[in-house]
């Protein structure tokens, strides 16, 4: 399935995770298109987080956690290559936790960190630039532009979600990973997280991982449905649920399990 | 009695044993409490005598011109003698030695220092409050019992008559005794002071700080971080917290061998003491900072790796100073209990007579616990006194410690 196309921001194909001898991904092949929005959905424990969580190497951190397959960043950029510092693709592609972490700074560090540590901006107006821009786009500097030193924990739920939003895009990624970034949110929060990735997807690839199905259906236009480690069906988001190919996911979608 | 009346009973008595457990032991802590300060508050007072010191130049080696240097030099025993005779006037050489006896053996130093502050006083008289010697003191503390036979006593029958002349004539007074606080150690109880050993024992401590608390610090992150869990970590960790339960003096046993024996290091200063010390706060450091690094939760370092950060730029921008309160904490209690730790001290020969205050690590010293246990061993009643006090100070850097240790908690823990 791997093939040079550039219409696509990563492509996998063989993949396989395993935590220790347990199989957690079993020979998952997906494609993800730029500038689209693609939804990973399926019940718990299916192996959607770990499959999301091989897209930018977070799995290495885990020692037990065995990731095999072919990985193709803009068709040709292999992430799993001895050649790729798992720093300069985690700059490509960011991610959104599914908790909201901002760390115990001010609002400003927060954003400003990553562009710091890759030395992005050149001067402090800069990043200054940066940081106002990145909480622009996040839909978050008008509520947070009078208190920049503000402890970010202090923010609610879902500023902090938008915050780490900002944090991510601050480093300019091609693509953005989000890990259910709503389940932590009240229906307001998570209303303007999804606009702000209807935004997003002008400028990012974003592949993100639900619970809702709802959601999925609102924000992505493509849709990915995960069962037991295995992907069971990938479609057109409009597609998959109104007439699945599967009965699984037909079964799943219509709240029969899951 | 129904059941439930006898469940209620028992949870009376229990309530009851409770409360009387926690009784006795406040009652023991206010024993020991009452005893140590109604010892030790002697030692903050000292007994003196007023006299007219004529600083007659005929006995004095030095002039007002002289510099510092020599007027510390010189010899003032001549002087005090003058001053005794000149204050007691009429005294046979027997009863001259008595009375100079109820003075402080350390008079000429006091002399001298006066002259050293004040070169122009030379030729002059000045009216001056002489410390009496220990055993005065005591006797005018009620320390000392007057009605025993002369042989029991350690001031004979004329000194009392002449102690109670003074005492009528209003020269007998107390002052505060600053020189507990500003002087070494001395043979006289009424000049010792805990200076020395408070400095050797803060030379020890910043020795055992600046040692245990990189080391300990980095070894915790290392462990907790950076290495992969497996048979060789466990091992470790197993041997970390054994060695938080070795007794100190194996840890004095160690400094002694190896630090002194192999190492040639010198013998009681706070360089040695500080090591050992530091040898034994370095579990505790390492036990407390991997509890606290532990407690960063794991959301904080996906966060960071996430933005494309090192492991090391991790650890270091994000975990460290987020665990770095709880590893505070941790080295105040473990540096508390190195203060107050005596072993390895008399091991490593901090526990001799040292006059001079130690200007530095190197300088042989002893440690405030040390000091505390050299007095206790003195057959002098001032010292005694001085033994109290020695306690009291020691406990207060004790729970100054520890104060600081929950306030940096308070303070600097961050909120999840």
């Amino acid at each position: 399935m791997v093939d040079q196309n550039s219409n696509y921001a990563l492509q996998t194909s063989e993949v396989y995770v395993h935590y220790g001898k347990k199989m957690a991904i079993n020979n998952v092949a997906l494609n993800f298109p730029k500038n689209e929005v693609t939804s990973l959905i399926g019940p718990s424990g299916c192996g959607k987080s770990t499959f999301l969580r091989c897209l930018n190497r977070m799995n290495d951190v885990i020692d037990i956690c065995n990731v095999k397959g072919k990985f193709l960043l803009n068709g040709n950029v292999d992430i799993y290559s001895p050649d790729i510092q798992v720093e300069t693709l985690r700059e490509k592609v960011g991610m959104v936790f599914q908790k909201p972490n901002p760390f115990p700074k001010t609002i400003y560090e927060n954003v400003a960190y990553g562009p710091k540590i890759h030395g992005i901006a050149s001067s402090q107006n800069e990043l200054d630039e940066i940081v106002k821009d990145s909480l622009h786009r996040a839909g978050l500097y008008e509520e947070v532009k009078d208190r920049m030193d503000d402890i970010a924990t202090g923010l609610s739920g879902g500023q902090q979600q938008r915050l780490c939003i900002a944090r991510a895009i601050a480093i300019r990624p091609e693509i953005i990973l989000m890990d259910e970034p709503c389940s932590a949110l009240d229906p307001i929060a998570t209303a303007k997280i999804e606009d702000l990735i209807n935004e997003l997807k002008e400028n990012y690839t974003i592949i993100i991982v639900t619970h809702s199905m709802s959601q999925a259906s609102r924000v992505s236009s493509k849709t990915a449905f995960f069962h037991l480690g295995n992907l069971v069906e990938y479609g057109e988001t409009g597609k998959i649920f109104t007439k699945p190919d599967k009965e699984q996911t037909n079964d799943y979608i219509t709240g029969r399990f899951g | 009695m129904s059941s439930l009346e006898k469940r209620l009973a028992a949870e009376k008595r229990f309530k009851f044993y409770g409360m009387f457990a926690m009784t006795l032991s406040l009652f023991f802590v206010l024993i020991l409490m009452y005893k140590i300060f109604s010892t030790g508050s002697g030692a903050f007072v000292r007994t003196t005598i007023n006299a007219d010191v004529y600083f007659d130049p005929n006995f004095i080696e030095v002039s007002s011109n002289s510099s510092k240097k020599e007027i510390m030099k010189a010899s003032y025993v001549d002087l005090a003698d003058q001053v005794i005779n000149q204050n007691h006037p009429g005294l046979d050489e027997e009863n001259f030695i008595k009375v100079r006896e109820m003075y402080t053996r350390k008079f000429d130093y006091q002399l001298r220092d006066y002259i050293a502050n004040n070169p122009n006083v030379i030729g002059k008289t000045v009216n001056l409050d002489i410390s009496a010697s220990s055993d005065l003191d005591q006797i005018v503390k009620g320390n000392y019992p007057r009605n025993v036979p002369e042989a029991q006593r350690k001031i004979n029958d004329y000194q009392l008559s002449i102690l109670d002349s003074l005492d009528s004539k209003g020269k007998m007074s107390k002052t505060f005794n600053f020189w507990f606080f500003t002087n070494g150690d001395s043979r006289d109880p009424e000049t010792a002071g805990i200076l020395g050993a408070l400095m050797g024992s803060f030379y020890a401590l910043l020795i055992c700080f600046s040692f245990a608390f990189p080391i300990g610090l980095l070894a915790s992150v290392y462990l907790e971080e950076f290495v992969k869990p497996g048979k060789i970590t466990d091992i470790i960790e197993v041997n970390i917290n054994n060695l938080a339960a070795v007794p100190s003096i194996v840890y004095g046993l160690l400094g002694l061998g190896m630090l002194i024996g192999v190492f040639g290091m010198p013998y009681q200063v706070p360089l040695v003491g500080g090591l050992v010390l530091g040898f034994m706060t370095l579990p505790t450091i390492i036990i407390a900072s991997r509890a606290s690094l532990r407690g960063v939760p794991p959301s904080i370092r996906e966060g960071a790796l996430a933005v494309g950060a090192t492991k090391m730029q991790t650890v270091f921008h994000h975990v460290i100073p987020l665990s770095l309160p709880g590893t505070l904490t941790g080295t105040i209690i473990g540096m508390a209990q190195a203060l107050g730790e005596t072993a390895p001290l008399l091991l490593i020969g901090m526990v001799a007579f040292v006059m001079e205050i130690p200007g530095g690590a190197f300088d042989p010293a002893t440690g405030l616990p040390s000091q505390i246990y050299l007095w206790s061993e003195s057959a002098e009643r001032g010292f005694l006194e001085k033994t109290s006090a020695g306690i009291m100070l020691l406990l207060s850097f004790l729970i100054i410690m520890n104060t600081v240790a929950v306030l940096v908690r308070r303070k600097l823990e961050v909120k999840w």
